[in-house]
Order: structure tokens, then C-alpha cells, then sequence
């Protein structure tokens, strides 16, 4: 890269960075030669699954990294200066001064027992030494500038205080107050619900253009570097595989990894919306113990002798554009024709109708009181606010599910998506059973399971599972594999030892493991071997239907790619019927037949997947769909639906509609004061909504709107930014 | 089975190295507790002395070689009241230890997976057991019945119940939240077998830990009991009080708590590395292969 001079000096220059990491079980290797360049007011994006080193780069850069690592060549010139022959003294005076960073986590990257206006001053006091009341004054133009409302009240607040969104805004005008050179953004999103998100990247993206802001974003989502950067670099297993301008990367990826990373993502897209997806073979590999010759080959479709034998080096494929595989050009021609083969292998899913109902709730409620106080009694004398402290004894309560009505076919895939705190997760508990609903009925094949007996309880139990997100706490650690298995097995099956040992090596197989695998701990397996095993275990008991609660969402987007194929192929094969919970609306568009969108306890709209993506909608499922980034660069989505405020931590309104304080297209007291009435768009398809119905009809279609025009010509659907869909006038 | 589509990954399983050794730590606990046990098992046929004999002639002698630790105010041989006491010490130790975990676990266990109000009112009761000094609580349950020595045991186990109890229950707590026992009850498994088989192995390494320090607050507190005349009774004797009783020589004659001191260190070292051993050696994730 650093062949042909640049002529402005690029603020960043890193070249042939090699870190490594001394632990038990020997020396990690986790940088080999990393080289990229970030000119003044670019964005590069340093792209890779978890194991890739992206974030050694960033604490490299930062001269952070810990005791344990060794830097053992390269260079990191800032401004022409190499930051590996600073002193600490010197980096330490760099640090948040010239370059800053902002983490992932906004919840523990501020300190909970100081103001937000001192974290955010703080740089200036240290860099710049000015007095606290000159930085505090300054930390409120900046709080201002990330867009943050009453900025001046804020500074004296907690961070507690803040939601999750505010808190990371905070966080970036703290990065910003001494107007660095260069900021460093380690996945500054991944912890914040989606909506939230995008307004965070629309705040990045407004910074970069007004003050040419150069960024080094790190991020394992290929959407986001569409929506921001301009320039990436894909990392795998430290070392960067392919290097080069965003829109070509992603249009035209070189690297059989780069292809893979992007065949393994769920699209929301009409066109690959139910295509099957293509993950990347293989596991990823231990970093004590690289492969050798080309570090991607063993889980290279391509790979051929010469691939085991030469280490690759960066080769370039067009302008700015380069590539660490040999055989890039030769792979790039065949996967052209062989993807649309590969994926027409597995025709789609022709989305089932509903046919024999299996499980149905009715107006289903949990909600969790909390301690009882002592509050203010007003007095009611009219216009005064009189009132008596500490009188009236209030019953506070959370109301995590509020009255939520619905059903599940048998062989039917429900999503149901929503963001955190949503009560999802309640909901799915309260499916099975682990939960105790507060109110309303759970009925299984007609009979409702809240009020089954032991008896009826244990045959739901063998018929209904649960898949849980945490592939670390799903698993006992001090149970094998096998132990897991034969448990379901011994309570269900009523099979004898022989039988159940050859069943229980059956059902691994089933999900993609050899049967040697049973007698693994779990802490011998990757994430998505537990998912695996996790999945195995529920369908021991022989079930018809499974709750899916975020089974793909802690894992890596190949990985993720892999359990979704293999829950849709062990739905078709054993007919099963799934509550599928996520956060994540491309992964229940790609995986259900019908979706649900919940919102604060309730369900706001509900319909099949195909009505649900594209108007009429709700208008949180327009935020929602709006909010999420394409990795198509040829499709635009300059429609920009987004909530009003970021939300204040924990408050949902307790009367009216639950989005009226975040709703774009509040009708003002009407949705204050009453509860939406549940309309219905289509057969089928409902939407709680007080906006009459051909208004919601003439919102903005998100997506390409007809699946066969996107399927002539993928590159159509930039036209849909400006698409109104007409055909029934506003009244 | 079929339905291996072309793309699903089949994945056999890579060898995993399985070193599985016996920890050093659980060797040498083991052989250190084993060898306290046979000599206060054997103590009246190897002792050198009669335990309660006196030699006016002799009182106070620095080590020699026929009194190896010497001998106390009243002649008689330390090394011979060290290993006799041995029985009484280790019983307080072991016995309290085994009496509070046997009762402390199962309450800690069952308050920890149950919850509601029969929880809140144990652990309130667990609260008010804990603000009573130690020593006060056994002495109240001696004073109010004859001493004698299973009274002390109990005394002084029932006096660390509160502590495992607590230690249990917040084990518990966190681990009943974990996404393998909602897995439990979900395919039908019984509170008894969730807390027994998937909550019980996973609690057992801190309670082990705790366990194996309380064998020391045991017999020093066992000590302070027999102190007051309310535990071991003279002329029979235990470390504690020996070390005790020593107290008032110190200046002139130290050696007198030595051996009972070093016997008191050895016993509870070799029972730390016991239990550091233990839990190394039953936890999966030490005893094989590769971390992830």
C-alpha cells in the first residue's frame, strides 16, 4: 500500500503490525503484517468475526494493550510519526487528546459515581489544563453538538440517568471535545438496540461530513460499513485478506472469505429475503496453531494444493483494490455461476399456511410488582398542586407482557421481534411455562397448559422445548454432551440404555456432530458446536413445537449462518413448529412465516412476513425496518424513519399507545390517552394503530417492493427511496 | 440420518488431548492429612509418655533428646500432649465442619433455589445468629446443658452454619438463573434433581473452599471453648489449649506451644491443598484439553 506515494500524509499509516499474546496454552498469534491507511477525513472500517484482532489493532494504535502482549515489528505512523517509538509519557499525551476512542459498551465505559459534564470535560482539564467551569462550558457545547436535548441539565446528571443511546453520544462528544485527528470506534453500536443504532450512525455520519472527521470504525456488521465507510479491511485470524474501496468490496469481495461473510447474512431484501444462506465451512481456527500456507485454506470451497503450500501476500485486483488469494480472479468467475446454483439447490420456503392451530395465547399478561412506597398524594384543591409527602401508598409495577393475543399452526414458524427489554424473552418463558403468566391462558392443542395438572404438564413438557441464546450458560459445564441428551432422552423417551445411546447418536447427528462428540464437556466446543448441542437437547424430548429464544444471536454471522440452515432443515424434516425470538428483523424475515413486532409488552402489528416488510405498517416496524443497514451498496435506503427521542431510560408510558412518546406520527392526545384499536390491513395481517389505515398504506416502502422486479434486477431497489406506494389517497 | 444438504456442515470431532492427571496439590494434601490422622489414631501406642504424667524434676526443659519439644509447666511431655491431643482437635475440626456444612448446605441450597418468604425468614434468623459473638453462642449452648464433648461439636458447627449458609443460598441464586437449569425444568426434571445434579456440582467448589477454612475457626474456636472449661477438660488436653495454657511461658519457655502450633499449621495446610486439589480435580474444564 505504502508502494506509491500519497500526496496529502495519511493521519494514520499502519504497516506489517504483528502483536502476539503470551497465554497458557502457548503464544497467540493474534496481528500478522496489518497494514492499512487512513487519509484525513476518511473511514475506514476494520471488518472481522470475533478472533480476527480487530480490536488488538485499535488498543495497538491506542498503546493500550496489556502486559501479556508483544508487539514484535510494523509501524504506526500518526501524522508521520511512529506511535510504537513514543514514550508513555508522549502516548499518554496523545491519548484522548489527538487520537480518542470510543468502546462498545456505553454502560461500563462511563464511571457511574461522577456527572456526565465532568467525564465529558475531563480531556480538556487534562490535555488542555483549563479550569473545570472553561471545560464544563465547553462539555456543553459538545453535548449539545451529539445531539443531546437540555444539555445543560444533563451535565450534572448521572449516567444512570441516561439511556444506553444518550450514554453513547456522551461518550462520542467525550471522544470529540479536544477535536482529535483521528477517532477510533470499537463496534460503538453492537450494544444498542437497532433504532437506537441508527440514530447513533446518522450522528457519526453528520460529524464526519461537518468537521472531516478520519475514523477507524471496527465492526463485524457489513451493513454498517455500507451505511458509513468508506474504505475496508477485512481481517481474518490476523491478517487482513482483502483491502479496498467499500462499494467494490461489497459489490464485487475478492476473497472467498469476504464472499462467504456475505452469502452467510440474512437479507431483508425481497430477492435473498428466503434464499437459503451459505455459510462458511468449517471452523475458525486456533491461533496458537495456524495452518499453514494460505490461513484461510482449510475452510476454502477453492482450496487446491498450492493453497496448503504458499503463504498468500497482498495482491491487487483493481485500483485501491487488493486481495490476499491467488486464485481470486479464477474463484470470482465460478462463484458466478455457481451460487445461483448452490442456492437453487434448496428451493425456498413456500410459507405455510396456517393449518391445525397448536398453541394459542390469549390476552396474556406478566407482570412483576415492585416494592411498595410511600408517595406525594396530591389534594386535589383545583389550581394549586397541593399535596402531602410520603401519604399515599403506592404499588409500582412493571408490566413486562400486556395482554398479548396469539397463535401458532402446526409446521408454522411465528418471529417474534422486538427490541431489548421488549418482554420477548418473558413471552417465550411464559410459552413453556417457565414462567408463571400473571394472567390470561396458554392453550396447547386446545388445552391450556397454566392450569395443567402434573401430568399434562410433563407430556407438554416433552412436546413443547426451549432453545436458549447463551451458548455458554445454556450448558452445564460439568455434564458431557451425552449426559445432556440422555437426560431428555430418559425422561421422554421411555427408551432402554441401548436404544437410547443409539438414538442419542442419531439426534448429533441430526445436528451436523459426529457421535464422538458426546463425550465432550462443553467447554471444549466453539459457540456454535454448544448451539448445536443446545438444539440436540431439545429436540431429544421429541417436541412438535420449540421456542427459539435468540438462538443465533451471540454467534459470529458464519456460524449464525450454519444454526439457521440447520433449524430450518430440521423444521421441514421433523415438522416442527417455532417461536422464533429475535432482535434481529433480517433473521426472523429470513426464517418465519408470519412475524409479530413487539413493543414494550404488546404486540403493535402481526401479519405474514412478506405484509409485515413493506406498507401499510406500524410505525415502529417502519422505524425498525428503516433502522436496519443494507451491505448491498446498490441499494440505497435514503428513506429515514426514525424515533423522536432516544428514549429515557426505563420509562414506557402507562397509558394510550406504549410508542406514542417515540412515534414519528403521533396524533397527539388520541394517543396519549387510548389504547390503538387493532385493525385489520389484510386478511391476516394486524396492525394496533390509531393512524387510520390508508395513511399507514401511504408510508414509504423501506424495501424494494415487489419481489419479481427485485428479481430481474437486483440493483433496481435504490429507486425505492422515493417510492410512495399510492393507490389509496390519504383522506 | 440423511438431510446432510451440501452446505450443512458435518463436523467430526477433533481430537482433544486428555491429560487427565491427578493434581500434585491433591497428592500432597492427601498424604499431608493422611499422616495427621494415623498419628492421632496410633497417638497412645507411639506417644513416648503417659499423657498426664507429671515430672516435678522436669518442668519447663527446653527440647532435648528425650523430650524432643520439651515439656510444660507441670513436666509433662509436649510431644506426647500434642499428639494425644490431636484426637480432640481434629474431632472439634472435622466434626463442627462436617455438622455446619451437613446442616448449612442443604438450608443454603434450598432457600437459594425456592425463594419467597420461607427464605426471607431464614435468612433474617441466619442474621441474627451471625450478630451473636461466636464464643457467646457456645458458650449459650453449653451453659445450658452439661458440657461434654459432642455438645462442643455441635456448639461450634452450629455457630458457622450462618456462614454457609449464606455462601450456599448466593451460589445458588446466580446459578439457578443459568439458561442449563431453565433446560432442566423444561424437559420435566424435578427440583430435587435440578438442585442435587445441576446446581449442586457447580456450587460445590466455593462451599469446599469455605469448608476446609472453617476446620481451622473450628478448632481454634474449639480451643477458646475448652479455655473457658467448657470443651476438653484437664488433665486431657487439645491443641488450642495447650497453645493456651502455654500463653503465660512464652518469654521463658516457647517452646511449649510450638508443637501444638506447627501441628495446628500442618493440618490446616495439608486440608487446604486437600480441597485446592479437589476442586481441581473434579472441575472438567482443569482436568483436560483446551479452553476456548
Amino acid at each position: 500500500m505504502s508502494t506509491d506515494p500519497p500526496t496529502p500524509p495519511a493521519v494514520l499509516d499502519v504497516a506489517a503490525l504483528t502483536v502476539s499474546y503470551a497465554t497458557r496454552r502457548g503464544r497467540v498469534s493474534a496481528l500478522r503484517e496489518v497494514g492499512f491507511s487512513i487519509q484525513t477525513g476518511e473511514t475506514l472500517a476494520l471488518v472481522g468475526e470475533s478472533g480476527s484482532g480487530k480490536s488488538t489493532v485499535a488498543l495497538a494504535v491506542m498503546g493500550l494493550l496489556g502486559p501479556e502482549a508483544t508487539t514484535h515489528g510494523g509501524t504506526m505512523l500518526f501524522n508521520g510519526q511512529d506511535l510504537r517509538r513514543l514514550t508513555p509519557g508522549q502516548k499518554q499525551a496523545l491519548r484522548g487528546d489527538r487520537i480518542s476512542i470510543v468502546f462498545q459498551d456505553p454502560f461500563t465505559s462511563l464511571n457511574p459515581g461522577l456527572p456526565i459534564g465532568l467525564q465529558v470535560a475531563e480531556p480538556l482539564i487534562f490535555h488542555r489544563a483549563m479550569s473545570e467551569a472553561a471545560a464544563l462550558d465547553k462539555a456543553v457545547e459538545a453535548l449539545a453538538e451529539v445531539g443531546l436535548p437540555h444539555p445543560r441539565e444533563l451535565v450534572r446528571a448521572y449516567p444512570h440517568q441516561l439511556s444506553g443511546g444518550m450514554q453513547q453520544r456522551a461518550l462520542i462528544a467525550t471522544a470529540l471535545i479536544c477535536d482529535p485527528a483521528l477517532v477510533i470506534l470499537d463496534e460503538p453500536t453492537t450494544a444498542l438496540d437497532v433504532t437506537v443504532e441508527a440514530q447513533i450512525l446518522d450522528l457519526l455520519d453528520e460529524l464526519r461530513r461537518r468537521r472531516g472527521l478520519s475514523m477507524l470504525f471496527i465492526t463485524h456488521n457489513l451493513g454498517l460499513v455500507n451505511r458509513i465507510c468508506d474504505t475496508v479491511c477485512v481481517l481474518y485470524a490476523g491478517s487482513v485478506i482483502e483491502y479496498g474501496p467499500t462499494a467494490q468490496v461489497l459489490s464485487a469481495p475478492a476473497h472467498p472469505y469476504t464472499m462467504g461473510l456475505l452469502t452467510s447474512m440474512p437479507r431483508l431484501d425481497p430477492v435473498h429475503r428466503r434464499t437459503r444462506l451459505i455459510p462458511i465451512a468449517g471452523k475458525f481456527p486456533d491461533l496458537t496453531q495456524l495452518p499453514t500456507g494460505c490461513i484461510f485454506h482449510p475452510r476454502c470451497a477453492h482450496a487446491e494444493a498450492a493453497c496448503r503450500e504458499n503463504a498468500q501476500t497482498m495482491a491487487p485486483v483493481a485500483a485501491d483494490h487488493a486481495v490476499r488469494c491467488w486464485k481470486s480472479v479464477a474463484i470470482n468467475a465460478a462463484q458466478e455461476t455457481m451460487a445461483p446454483l448452490q442456492r437453487a439447490a434448496v428451493p425456498p420456503r413456500v410459507s405455510v399456511q396456517q393449518g391445525e392451530l397448536l398453541l394459542e395465547l390469549k390476552g396474556l399478561r406478566k407482570i412483576y410488582p415492585l416494592s411498595t412506597r410511600l408517595t406525594r398524594a396530591r389534594l386535589g384543591i383545583p389550581g394549586t398542586r397541593a399535596s402531602i409527602p410520603w401519604f399515599r401508598l403506592e404499588r409500582p409495577e412493571v408490566r413486562a407482557i400486556d395482554g398479548v393475543s396469539l397463535s401458532i399452526g402446526s409446521g408454522e414458524t411465528l418471529g417474534l421481534v422486538g427490541e431489548s427489554g421488549c418482554g420477548k424473552s418473558t413471552l417465550g418463558r411464559c410459552v413453556v411455562r417457565l414462567l408463571e403468566p400473571s394472567s390470561g391462558s396458554v392453550l396447547f392443542r386446545g388445552r391450556d397448559i397454566s392450569r395443567a395438572d402434573r401430568k399434562q404438564l410433563r407430556t407438554f413438557r416433552g412436546l413443547a422445548q426451549i432453545v436458549f441464546q447463551n451458548p455458554i450458560s445454556s450448558l452445564n459445564p460439568r455434564k458431557t454432551v451425552g449426559a445432556a441428551i440422555d437426560r431428555s432422552l430418559a425422561n421422554f423417551s421411555g427408551l432402554a440404555r441401548e436404544g437410547a445411546l443409539a438414538r442419542r447418536t442419531e439426534i448429533l447427528e441430526q445436528v451436523g456432530l459426529a457421535g464422538n462428540y458426546a463425550d465432550r464437556f462443553p467447554h471444549q466446543l466453539s459457540g456454535g458446536e454448544r448451539q448445536r448441542v443446545g438444539i440436540a437437547r431439545a429436540i431429544a424430548t421429541g417436541p412438535k413445537f420449540i421456542v427459539c429464544d435468540e438462538p443465533v444471536s451471540a454467534l459470529d454471522v458464519s456460524v449464525q449462518a450454519t444454526v439457521l440452515n440447520l433449524l430450518s432443515d430440521l423444521r421441514d424434516q421433523l415438522g416442527l413448529s417455532y417461536l422464533f425470538i429475535s432482535h434481529d428483523l433480517s433473521v426472523v424475515a429470513h426464517i418465519a412465516d408470519r412475524i409479530a413486532v413487539m413493543y414494550a409488552g404488546t404486540i403493535c402489528e402481526e401479519g405474514p412476513t412478506d405484509a409485515v416488510l413493506a406498507p401499510p405498517y406500524h410505525p415502529y416496524t417502519a422505524t425498525l425496518l428503516s433502522a436496519i443497514p443494507s451491505p448491498d451498496p446498490t441499494v440505497a435506503r435514503n428513506v429515514r424513519i426514525r424515533p423522536r427521542i432516544d428514549g429515557v431510560a426505563g420509562k414506557v408510558p402507562m397509558r394510550g399507545c406504549v410508542y406514542h412518546h417515540r412515534c414519528p406520527r403521533t396524533l397527539g392526545k388520541m394517543c396519549e390517552e387510548t389504547p390503538p384499536p387493532i385493525v385489520q390491513a389484510a386478511p391476516g395481517h394486524w396492525i394496533a394503530c390509531h393512524l387510520p389505515l390508508a395513511e399507514l398504506e401511504a408510508m414509504p416502502a423501506v424495501l424494494p417492493i415487489r419481489v419479481s422486479d427485485g428479481l430481474q434486477s437486483p440493483a433496481g431497489g435504490h429507486a425505492s427511496a422515493a417510492v410512495v406506494h399510492s393507490g389509496t389517497a390519504p383522506e | 440420518m440423511a438431510g446432510l444438504e451440501a452446505d450443512a456442515v458435518w463436523t467430526p470431532a477433533p481430537p482433544v488431548s486428555r491429560r487427565s492427571r491427578v493434581p500434585a496439590t491433591l497428592i500432597w494434601g492427601a498424604l499431608i492429612v493422611l499422616v495427621v490422622l494415623a498419628l492421632a489414631a496410633a497417638a497412645p501406642w507411639i506417644a513416648p509418655y503417659p499423657y498426664d504424667e507429671m515430672q516435678i524434676m522436669a518442668r519447663l526443659k527446653p527440647p532435648s533428646f528425650a523430650h524432643w519439644f520439651g515439656t510444660d509447666d507441670y513436666g509433662r511431655d509436649v510431644l506426647t500432649r500434642t499428639l494425644i491431643g490431636a484426637r480432640l482437635s481434629l474431632l472439634m475440626g472435622l466434626g463442627a465442619t462436617a455438622f455446619c456444612l451437613a446442616i448449612g448446605v442443604p438450608i443454603g441450597l434450598y432457600t437459594g433455589y425456592r425463594r419467597g418468604r420461607v427464605e426471607e425468614i431464614v435468612m433474617r434468623a441466619m442474621d441474627v445468629l451471625m450478630s451473636f459473638p461466636p464464643i457467646l453462642l457456645g458458650l449459650l449452648v453449653l451453659a445450658v446443658t452439661t458440657p461434654s464433648l459432642w455438645k462442643t461439636v455441635l456448639a461450634v458447627g452450629v455457630v458457622y452454619v450462618p456462614a454457609i449458609v449464606r455462601l450456599t443460598r448466593s451460589v445458588t441464586l446466580e446459578l439457578a438463573q443459568e439458561e442449563f437449569v431453565l433446560a432442566a425444568r423444561a424437559r420435566g426434571d424435578g427440583s430435587a434433581y435440578i438442585v442435587l445434579r445441576e446446581i449442586l456440582p457447580n456450587a460445590w467448589p466455593p462451599i469446599a473452599v469455605e469448608g476446609s477454612l472453617r476446620i481451622t475457626f473450628a478448632i481454634l474456636l474449639g480451643a477458646a471453648l475448652s479455655f473457658l472449661g467448657m470443651g476438653a477438660q484437664p488433665p486431657s488436653s487439645d491443641w488450642g489449649l495447650m497453645i493456651s495454657e502455654a500463653r503465660a511461658f512464652v518469654d521463658r519457655a516457647p517452646w511449649i506451644a510450638l508443637a501444638p502450633g506447627i501441628a495446628m499449621c500442618v493440618t490446616v495446610i495439608g486440608v487446604n491443598l486437600l480441597g485446592d486439589g479437589l476442586r481441581e480435580f473434579l472441575d472438567p474444564r482443569m482436568r483436560s484439553g483446551k479452553g476456548s
